[in-house]
């Protein structure tokens, strides 16, 4: 029996190793493992990004003091607004109109008045509105400021039951709205699903055009070990580009981490085996490297991308692609990633993402092992 | 353990309606170099990936090493190696890397494989290029390669399936006398080749044709069964005009052009080279010069393609 567990280790252990020297081999693979998603990334970041900044806002202060002046601080001081004009209320009107501000922020005589006495102090905000996405982000935005603003005054004066009937819209989160906080979880489901998909896709299928595939199968080594040996490299590779997906985000785009890094590596690995098994289906089924490349990259990115709520509400869809997106492993993780990093959840609440994971992996492993023949091209 | 390395029992192999391998009955003792030899498409790689547990017969059976092919190829495949046509070797990975993997693949971990690749890199003459990438070297070592890496777990029994393809004639020379090393160390070898001369090598030659053995036998008792009479080599000018006149003459079994001559071959007793290089002068030829010649494996070849229906000999070795 030891002896058969030894072989059996060494069989995978001499697959597994024969491709990692085949991928130190070819800088090709490691490029697109580990330079190209951090690229990525950074490109999707700095580039395609659904965020406004440096909003031109007009300011009109009537009441000047000091409260009045740290409100329009508050504006100043992050990235988003940008003043272009400090004026009286007309001619704060007048730049809107002419579009050279998108916003004007009106402070009326008696807010500082106001907040001292403990009733609601008012400040104005006008949107340009003619652009309803843009006047959106704006109205997100300014809301935000001034409920921070608002939530320092109440805790400075204890004065926040006072107001007992005033809705607070709160966005918990993401309170900037900030688009590259969303993307990164849904790029690194992406990016991850590619590169494995395509990169088992390419060596098994490079095995049969070699031929050599043929003289495996006439050698001890089973279809299992084959299948073991040829993943485990890409699943290493796979999760070092998750670390280095996440690092980027953190480090580049203070794309929080919240909850258990742990966990997030365990929902990576999980997602891995799916794509590598859906590789690994696709060459098999496919045998040759041009056929296998291009359904690759077709199952992958095109379901990942717009089925699995990358982009688009999986709520929103269609009642028949909501049931296509059940079999996206894409939706789960990006749902899990979005959980873990944003909201620091836990698998209490993960747990059916957890789980469509582990059921895709089996069915799509047992699939290919069961069409991954012992035989001859 | 006997001393009978292969035997196959009236192995038959079908692939829907088209029989690849159809009743084929032979024994290989162990330590011989068993030739299968075949045009394309005769069935001999659909025998050996049979024999090689990589297909399963559709009827019939085939013991290989001790272990039945169908019911056991697990066993069938740690007892051999098996070279294929392409040696599909890692051309990406240097020389010891293949070695080591293909032994790895077989099992074989720690010093036990090191040192056996120190053997096999002895054996078949691959000192100083361990480190060279595999892809770079030409054809002649490659195969070399490819035995090595098919012999680093000492099989008994080793499948060549056309190892000499593409590969130049002095680098399949040395690669001959490598197997006839082996063979002495009792090594089992079952080769197909397209290369007629190179059959001479083999202690016994099985012939297929159309999915049949249709000849099995040593490469002098095929030359006799198959190729009877006296054989003459006609060299000249004109020959094969002339051949024609020389067909028709009582006696002549076979005149068939070979090279710039003629193979003549003839009822033992009733022709000699006088007589033919006369009766092919005066049909026309020039500068006829004709000597005795030996039958070679390249007559029985087209002897057995132009046999008559049915008429399949077995000569005893």
């Amino acid at each position: 029996m030891m002896e058969r567990q030894r072989r059996f280790l060494v069989r995978v252990g001499a697959m597994a190793g024969k491709e990692t020297l085949h991928i130190r081999r070819d800088p090709r693979t490691l490029y697109l493992a580990l330079v190209m998603p951090p690229v990525l990334l950074l490109i999707f970041g700095y580039g395609v990004s659904f965020d406004l900044d440096e909003i031109p806002l007009a300011i009109s202060d009537a009441d000047r003091s000091p409260d009045s002046r740290a409100l329009v601080n508050a504006f100043c001081r992050s990235n988003e607004f940008e003043v272009v004009l400090r004026s009286g209320p007309e001619d704060a009107e007048r730049w809107l109109l002419r579009g050279e501000a998108q916003a004007a922020l009106l402070v009326r005589p008696g807010y500082a008045r106001d907040l001292a006495r403990g009733h609601p102090a008012k400040a104005e905000l006008l949107i340009e509105g003619s652009d309803a996405t843009s006047a959106n982000q704006i109205l997100q935005k300014a809301g935000a400021i001034a409920r921070t603003e608002s939530l320092r005054h109440a805790s400075r004066a204890g004065l926040a039951a006072s107001l007992p009937l005033e809705m607070h819209l709160w966005t918990r989160y993401n309170p900037a709205a900030r688009s590259i906080v969303f993307l990164v979880p849904a790029l690194t489901a992406l990016l991850m699903a590619i590169g494995a998909v395509l990169l088992t896709a390419l060596t098994v299928s490079g095995e049969w055009e070699r031929g050599s595939m043929e003289q495996l199968f006439a050698s001890p080594v089973g279809r299992f070990e084959i299948i073991l040996g040829k993943l485990l490299p890409y699943l290493v590779l796979g999760l070092l580009q998750l670390l280095l997906v996440l690092a980027v985000g953190a480090t580049a785009f203070d794309v929080p981490i919240r909850g258990d890094l742990g966990l997030l590596f365990v929902f990576g690995f999980f997602f891995l085996i799916c794509m590598l098994g859906q590789g690994l289906f696709v060459s098999v089924v496919a045998k040759n490297q041009l056929v296998a490349t291009q359904a690759a990259v077709l199952s992958s990115l095109m379901p990942s991308l717009l089925l699995s709520g990358m982009l688009f509400p999986v709520e929103n869809m269609p009642g028949v692609l909501q049931v296509v997106s059940t079999v996206i492993p894409a939706r789960y993780l990006v749902h899990a990633l979005r959980g873990i990093q944003l909201k620091g959840s836990g698998l209490a609440l993960l747990w059916p993402d957890l789980l469509a994971l582990t059921l895709f992996a089996s069915a799509i492993l047992g699939l290919a092992t069961a069409l991954f023949q012992r035989r001859v091209a | 353990m006997t001393d009978r390395a292969i035997l196959a029992s009236h192995l038959t192999r079908r692939f829907g309606s088209f029989t690849a391998v159809d009743d084929v009955s032979f024994e290989v003792p162990r330590g011989e170099i068993f030739g299968y030899l075949g045009a394309n498409g005769a069935g001999k790689s659909t025998t050996i990936h049979m024999l090689t547990g990589l297909i399963s017969p559709s009827s019939g059976s085939a013991q290989v090493a001790g272990h039945d092919v169908g019911a056991a190829p697990d066993q069938v495949k740690r007892s051999i190696g098996y070279m294929s046509q392409k040696f599909s070797l890692y051309l990406d990975l240097p020389v010891r890397e293949n070695l080591l993997f293909f032994g790895g693949a077989y099992g074989l971990s720690g010093r036990m494989l090191e040192a056996r690749a120190g053997e096999v890199v002895a054996l078949t003459h691959l000192g100083g290029l361990e480190r060279t990438m595999t892809g770079s070297l030409p054809g002649g070592i490659r195969q070399r390669v490819a035995l090595g890496c098919a012999i680093l777990h000492r099989p008994n029994i080793l499948f060549l399936d056309e190892p000499t393809a593409g590969v130049d004639p002095v680098s399949r020379r040395d690669f001959w006398h490598l197997i006839c090393r082996l063979s002495r160390e009792k090594t089992t070898i079952f080769v197909t080749t397209h290369h007629l001369d190179e059959a001479e090598y083999c202690h016994r030659i099985g012939l297929m044709a159309e999915g049949s053995l249709v000849a099995l036998g040593t490469p002098a008792s095929l030359k006799k069964t198959w190729v009877p009479g006296r054989m003459m080599v006609a060299r000249g000018r004109g020959l094969l005009a002339a051949a024609r006149a020389l067909r028709d003459k009582p006696d002549v079994i076979a005149v068939e052009p070979f090279g710039a001559g003629l193979h003549v071959r003839t009822a033992r007793d009733a022709w000699d080279p006088v007589s033919v290089a006369s009766t092919l002068s005066s049909a026309g030829a020039a500068d006829v010069e004709v000597r005795d010649g030996e039958a070679t494996l390249e007559d029985v070849f087209l002897a057995v393609a132009s046999r008559p229906a049915a008429a399949s000999a077995e000569a005893t070795p």
